[in-house]
């Protein structure tokens, strides 16, 4: 007999991927509505482009799924792996946008989209993508990790398999390279000269 | 060296995008659902395939199927329709069949002892 739904609330998403991989009929769901939405959220800042995310978001979870057999789960989180698979994703998809302008990516598309604020923010968005798919690929997932999931130096150290103080490099350089690139187009981006 | 209105932009910027909290459209959510539907399926067909090449390993692989059928077809041809030369090499090989009458007098001997008797 298959469990409620609510009968995994309170389990581990380990567990659940794999009662999953034991044929659960309702694991799939369970993990799909507490995991989706977090890896649509961690693609669309990073790419700041809802088809090129979900697409993204669709793979991370296939590739789950495809894991879920040979799952063990003393060894990761599914969260960690997760962060990890979408950040991969997401810097192959940013590395094939490369030398694409701030200044096109900076103008909206289309003023009758959407209001003004809106606009604004998409081209913000669209920019901070820009700039980070000219960072190499290792600052970038730590820039995006830190600062756009909000996630510790010590948590983004175990997704990216690295060292406290790689992370600490990595995210300054970063940082202080986004600034230089994000910095021209400060006033395009409806941010005003100090 | 950053100064503290760059920091401020781009922390601006930052919180801008961790702001952003899409909403998982139904149609991405039945995707998700079916692919998972798919993969979990999917292991019983590897397990079949898995099997077969375990016994495909087991006998050398496909060569050895081919090898295992011809030897087949061989043995049923040369029992349907033996050539001469295997007949010739045969009773070389174990001699020509002998019948041999084990109590062929045995009826006589019986018949004598009776009679003498």
């Amino acid at each position: 007999m298959t469990p409620p739904t609510g009968y995994w609330s309170d389990a581990p998403d380990g567990v659940i991927l794999l009662a999953y991989a034991q044929g659960d009929g309702e694991a799939a769901k369970v993990l799909s509505a507490r995991l989706l939405p977090r890896v649509l959220a961690q693609a669309t800042r990073m790419l700041a482009d809802q088809a090129e995310a979900e697409d993204v978001a669709q793979d991370a979870m296939m590739r789950l799924w495809k894991i879920a057999p040979d799952w063990r789960q003393d060894e990761a989180q599914v969260s960690t792996w997760l962060f990890r698979v979408v950040a991969n994703l997401c810097t192959d998809r940013l590395r094939k946008r490369r030398g694409v302008s701030l200044d096109q990516i900076a103008e909206p598309v289309d003023p009758q989209l959407s209001a003004p604020a809106r606009m604004q923010e998409n081209a913000r968005m669209r920019a901070l993508s820009a700039a980070l798919a000219d960072l190499p690929e290792r600052q970038a997932q730590a820039v995006a990790l830190r600062h756009l999931e909000g996630l510790s130096n010590p948590q983004i150290a175990q997704i990216m398999d690295i060292s406290i103080r790689s992370v600490e490099s990595l995210t300054a350089r970063g940082k202080r390279a986004l600034a230089d690139s994000l910095g021209k187009h400060k006033t395009a981006l409806g941010y005003d000269d100090d | 060296m950053m100064t503290k209105s760059d920091d401020d932009f781009l922390d601006d910027l930052f919180d801008a995008a961790r702001n952003q909290v899409p909403t998982v459209p139904d149609d991405l959510m039945a995707r998700v659902l079916n692919d998972a539907h798919f993969a979990q399926t999917a292991p019983t067909r590897a397990a079949t395939s898995s099997l077969l090449a375990g016994i495909l390993d087991m006998i050398g692989g496909w060569p050895s199927v081919g090898g295992l059928a011809m030897a087949g077809v061989a043995g049923l041809w040369f029992g349907v329709a033996p050539p001469a030369a295997l007949s010739t090499w045969t009773a070389e090989l174990i001699g020509t069949p002998v019948t041999v009458d084990l109590f062929g007098d045995t009826n006589a001997y019986f018949t004598e002892a009776l009679t003498d008797g």
